[in-house]
């Protein structure tokens, strides 16, 4: 027996609006995307980069002090700072992570924003690079403290000197305008996660290959800092006057020195642990 | 009009023996009636034949004529009854009248007390009618027996009913003394809820039949009464608990009350209801919260509605003990994972329970945190009952079974069914069948049968829906309102992974379902019961959504989690657990305690020296011998009489030779005056019921009198047996002439005469 149509109509729209709850609820969690890139403009995907698994380090995409986005090069937009030694950084990183801990990792990051939308409270571990020239609006810093408040996390790294400090805190104090930074004591758990990383050296970007010092600007000396949450956890690990980022991108250069990356890894593994277990 | 017809009271039909006192044999009389009414129809016959009177109303005439001759008969062999009865003046009986404060109820007939209408009754002649064949002993029951001479010393004063005991001391009175019957006169209210079979079996043994006069209404017209409150005797600090709160009414059907939870003077909860119709049998549960670490005397009522006759039955009191006690739960998670993350974050609130987590960060490194020590747990998962067995609840995330040896997954189940621990299994690329669960000695733990296949785990998005059961567990209750839970479970953020866990066992029980975008339906989290504990499967590593994908503010995933582990390990027992059938005992003094030992291994110790120290009111300090139980081992027994009403802390300690194997803490309360007004009503049923079953009879107050003659008619005391002549019943006269008559009108009728 054929149902009357209206009964037809409410069966089809019922289908329908639940078919599109579960589009959309799923359409909050975004799809990997490649972005062009300061260094890199075309680096080969790996073959397995939209298998599903449960953890990758998401790329904060910024809007920075230089005028990205908006700013353009002739025919070209900006890439922003944001994609400093990316992706090749990401995808070292991603190989470390698989090959050092029993973290699931996926071997590509992801890029996230802090655009309003849900998407990036889908990925709890949010790394930044050259958040010396970041330039959070308060909408965008109220966001990423939302993030960080329901347990996200944020490492950020390759900022130099006191000018990119104060450019790095100016943002940061939107995000925190009741907190302040602290160093991070070598007793905390952070650095004995896996690696016992109480002993630490100031690890330099490639301008090391070239220059031979460890520092950039007046960032004599490395920084490790972070902001606390209530509980006297880490939820933003500051790793200024150093560049880990380049260490682990320039990891497999065999002129970069070894015990530079190895602490590099060894540093982001903790820090990578320690997120996952506080 | 009974007596009119045969000669002798009903109950003389009932109680003796038919006999026929002429001596000739039965079958004779038996075949002279077939005699008769062979000649009969042969002489019907053959006026038929003859045209005088043929069909039915020759069939008629027959049938009368036998029916008369038959009776003559019967009259002829001299039909008796045989009855034993009581021997006059040479007999005692016993009055027994309910002196308790139930009989002062005013509804008897022009608003009198229960109380001078059986002091009416028993002054209207009754008394006397027995006295005049009787030694008459009065008693009036209270809390105990008591004899008293007249019935202006009936006060119905007496805080408690406790027809049983009363009927136990008149039968043992009975071994010394011709107790030829019983009268109880009262409303049947008894506060234990009836009279024990034993007590029946003795009364019976002794043959004496107790008579019950019943007073009071059987039904209240407008009254809310509690008939009842569960709650859990114990519970772990700030748990959400559940009060099953069952009542009657009558007179109020379809009106709105209001049922209040208070520990002190403080609400707990408040909860409004509809009634449901008159004398229908209602429950609602109540949920509240168990506050602190202490004794909570929670105070459930219903506020009385106008015009109710009894407002004191509409407040019962309960205990329950909030343990100071923190239980640990040990989690062993196989890969560093956002699940591990967001449960530690959403349990760190929760002061009631001490998680310590084992995270496998590398395949050889395992960080350990919430250890008591820097030495607990350095050489990994326990190995040894003492060392696993300090911990109340289990939880296993994504850890194959083959990471653990055979002897620690026997370890495990012994977890469960001796320790009564609780084990949570989460969803994982390496738990449950793919992680060859399937094939471990816990496989019989699951509440579910795994999947014979692998890649049972997921990354597939999925909502999650409550199921039936679901509604109504207090693991998934995150909103007070059952529709509304039910809808806020619907709106929870997807869940990212799912594992198929196969079909749950019977006994199992689905309280979440998944429902996955590609379609379909898959149990998310299961629980069971398993020997002394329990055990869980929450399929997913996928919740954490629910915290980062929802505003601070929302804590459906804190109070998820902190709910289901709590349902973990709150009834996990100690090496010594306590309790006692009834924590408030009402107008009674007698309370039982009973003790589980069981040793360091939690082996039942039938061999400890189990002692109850007791403290109450008024500097009460009191140290009791537990008996070991019979039948039940490693279970101890003791019984206790509260001396005066109030509070008692009884703890029990165990010992086995120097050493302690545990203690632990039961809080009783003794309450007077309370038991009378519940169940104020004629208990109609359980008079009648006691009446029968001894022999005896049931009366209204109307019919009372009789009794003075019923009662002689007894096979206890000292009696005679009588023969009581049944030929010359004037039911049997008047049957031979209405017989002759009918016939006569007949054959007027049909002219055959």
């Amino acid at each position: 027996m054929r149902s009357p149509p209206f009964m037809r109509f409410r069966t089809v729209l019922t289908a329908s609006i639940l078919g599109l709850a579960a589009w959309g609820a799923l359409q909050a969690q975004k799809p990997f995307k490649e972005y062009p890139a300061i260094e890199y403009g075309d680096f080969p995907i790996p073959p397995d980069a939209t298998t599903s698994h449960e953890w990758t380090r998401a790329r904060l995409r910024y809007p920075d002090v230089a005028g990205y986005p908006g700013r353009t090069f002739g025919d070209f937009g900006f890439p922003g700072y944001w994609t400093m030694d990316y992706p090749r950084a990401d995808r070292h990183t991603l190989t470390g992570v698989r090959r050092l801990t029993r973290i699931d990792a996926r071997s590509v990051e992801q890029v996230v924003s802090l655009d309003g939308s849900d998407d990036i409270y889908n990925w709890p571990m949010l790394y930044g690079v050259e958040v010396g020239y970041w330039n959070l609006p308060l909408d965008q810093a109220k966001q990423l403290r939302e993030y960080l408040d329901r347990g996200g996390f944020l490492m950020v790294d390759d900022f130099h000197g006191t000018r990119e400090w104060d450019i790095f805190m100016s943002s940061l104090g939107r995000v925190f305008p009741d907190r302040q930074w602290a160093d991070i004591p070598d007793t905390d758990p952070i650095f004995n996660t896996l690696y016992d990383a109480r002993e630490r050296v100031q690890i330099p970007g490639a301008q090391f290959l070239q220059t031979g010092r460890t520092y950039e600007r007046d960032g004599y000396q490395a920084h490790w800092r972070a902001m606390y949450d209530d509980r006297g956890r880490v939820v933003v690990a500051i790793c200024h006057n150093m560049d880990m980022g380049d260490a682990i991108e320039h990891s497999d250069d065999p002129h970069y020195p070894e015990n530079m990356a190895s602490n590099a890894y060894r540093i982001n593994m903790n820090y990578f642990v320690y997120d996952l277990t506080h | 009009m009974f007596e009119f017809f045969f000669k002798y009271p009903s109950p003389v039909f009932s109680k003796g023996s038919f006999v026929l006192l002429s001596g000739w044999p039965l079958w004779l009389l038996f075949a002279l009636a077939a005699a008769v009414a062979a000649g009969l129809g042969f002489l019907v016959l053959k006026r038929a034949a003859k045209g005088h009177v043929t069909g039915l109303p020759a069939v008629a005439i027959w049938i009368m004529q036998t029916a008369l001759a038959a009776i003559l008969l019967f009259m002829l062999w001299h039909p008796a009854l045989s009855i034993a009865t009581l021997k006059p003046q040479q007999n005692i009986v016993a009055v027994v009248v309910d002196d308790s404060a139930s009989m002062a109820q005013n509804d008897e007939a022009g608003g009198a007390t229960r109380k001078a209408a059986a002091e009416n009754v028993l002054n209207s002649g009754l008394i006397n009618a027995l006295r005049q064949k009787f030694q008459v002993r009065l008693y009036r029951m209270t809390g105990a027996l008591d004899r008293f001479d007249k019935l202006e010393q009936l006060t119905a004063t007496a805080t408690s009913t406790h027809i049983g005991d009363g009927l136990k001391q008149v039968v043992a009175d009975a071994a010394s003394l011709p107790i030829g019957a019983v009268v109880l006169v009262s409303d049947g209210a008894d506060n234990t809820g009836g009279v024990d079979l034993e007590t029946i079996a003795e009364i019976r043994r002794q043959r004496i039949p107790i008579h019950t006069i019943g007073f009071g209404k059987e039904q209240a017209e407008r009254d809310i009464e509690l008939s009842d409150v569960q709650v859990p005797a114990r519970a772990l600090p700030d748990s959400r608990l559940s009060a099953v709160v069952s009542f009657q009414q009558r007179g109020f059907s379809g009106q709105k009350a209001k049922i209040t939870l208070k520990d002190g003077g403080k609400v707990l909860a408040q909860q409004q209801v509809t009634l449901k119709n008159d004398g229908v049998a209602q429950s609602e549960p109540v949920l509240f919260s168990a506050g602190t670490a202490g004794v909570r005397a929670v105070e459930i009522s219903i506020e009385p509605l106008s015009g109710e006759v009894n407002a004191k039955n509409n407040l019962v009191t309960r205990l329950v003990n909030v343990d100071a006690r923190k239980p640990r739960i040990l989690y062993l998670e196989g890969e560093p994972r956002w699940e591990f993350k967001f449960l530690r974050r959403a349990v760190e609130d929760d002061r009631t329970i001490d998680l310590v987590t084992m995270l496998r960060t590398t395949q050889n490194k395992i960080y350990r945190q919430g250890i008591a020590n820097a030495d607990e747990l350095k050489d990994g998962f326990p190995t040894k009952v003492e060392e696993l067995f300090a911990f109340d609840g289990l939880i296993f995330g994504s850890v194959d079974a083959p990471y653990l040896t055979p002897s620690q997954q026997t370890l495990i189940k012994d977890f469960v069914d001796r320790r009564g621990g609780g084990v949570l299994f989460l969803g994982g690329r390496d738990a449950l069948a793919d992680g060859g669960w399937k094939q471990s000695g816990d496989m019989e733990l699951l509440p579910v049968v795994l999947p014979d296949r692998k890649n049972t785990f997921v990354r597939v998005g999925a909502t999650v829906e409550l199921t039936g059961a679901g509604r109504d567990s207090l693991i998934t209750r995150l909103e007070e309102d059952p529709a509304k839970n039910f809808e806020r479970w619907k709106k929870l953020p997807y869940v990212m992974n799912f594992q198929d866990p196969g079909e749950p066992k019977p006994g199992a029980v689905v309280l979440v379902d998944a429902i996955p975008t590609t379609g379909g339906r898959v149990p998310l989290l299961i629980t069971q019961n398993y020997g002394r504990g329990r055990t869980a499967i929450f399929s997913t590593g996928g919740s954490w959504r629910w915290q980062m994908l929802q505003p601070l503010a929302d804590k459906s995933h804190e109070m998820f989690y902190q709910q289901l582990l709590r349902w973990l390990v709150a009834d996990t027992p100690r090496r010594v657990t306590t309790s006692t059938p009834k924590q408030v005992i009402s107008d009674e003094s007698h309370a039982t305690i009973r003790a589980e030992v069981r040793d360091r291994t939690y082996l039942q110790a039938s061999d400890a020296k189990t002692e109850a120290h007791v403290l109450g009111p008024g500097g009460i300090a009191e140290t009791i011998e537990m008996r070991p139980d019979p039948i039940e081992q490693g279970v101890f027994t003791a019984d206790y009489t509260t001396p005066k009403p109030g509070s008692y802390l009884v703890e029990v300690v165990a010992t086995r030779g120097t050493e302690e194997l545990g203690r632990d803490t039961i809080t009783l309360r003794r309450e007077d005056g309370v038991a009378e007004n519940f169940h104020t009503q004629q208990n109609r049923e359980l008079l009648e019921k006691l009446s029968s079953e001894t022999g005896g009879r049931y009366y209204k107050p109307q019919d009372a009198q009789r009794l003075g003659t019923d009662i002689s008619y007894s096979e206890a005391g000292i009696n005679i047996r009588e023969t009581l002549d049944l030929w010359d019943m004037p039911i049997l006269f008047l049957l031979l002439i209405a017989l002759r008559a009918a016939e006569w009108v007949f054959r007027r009728k049909w002219g055959v005469i």
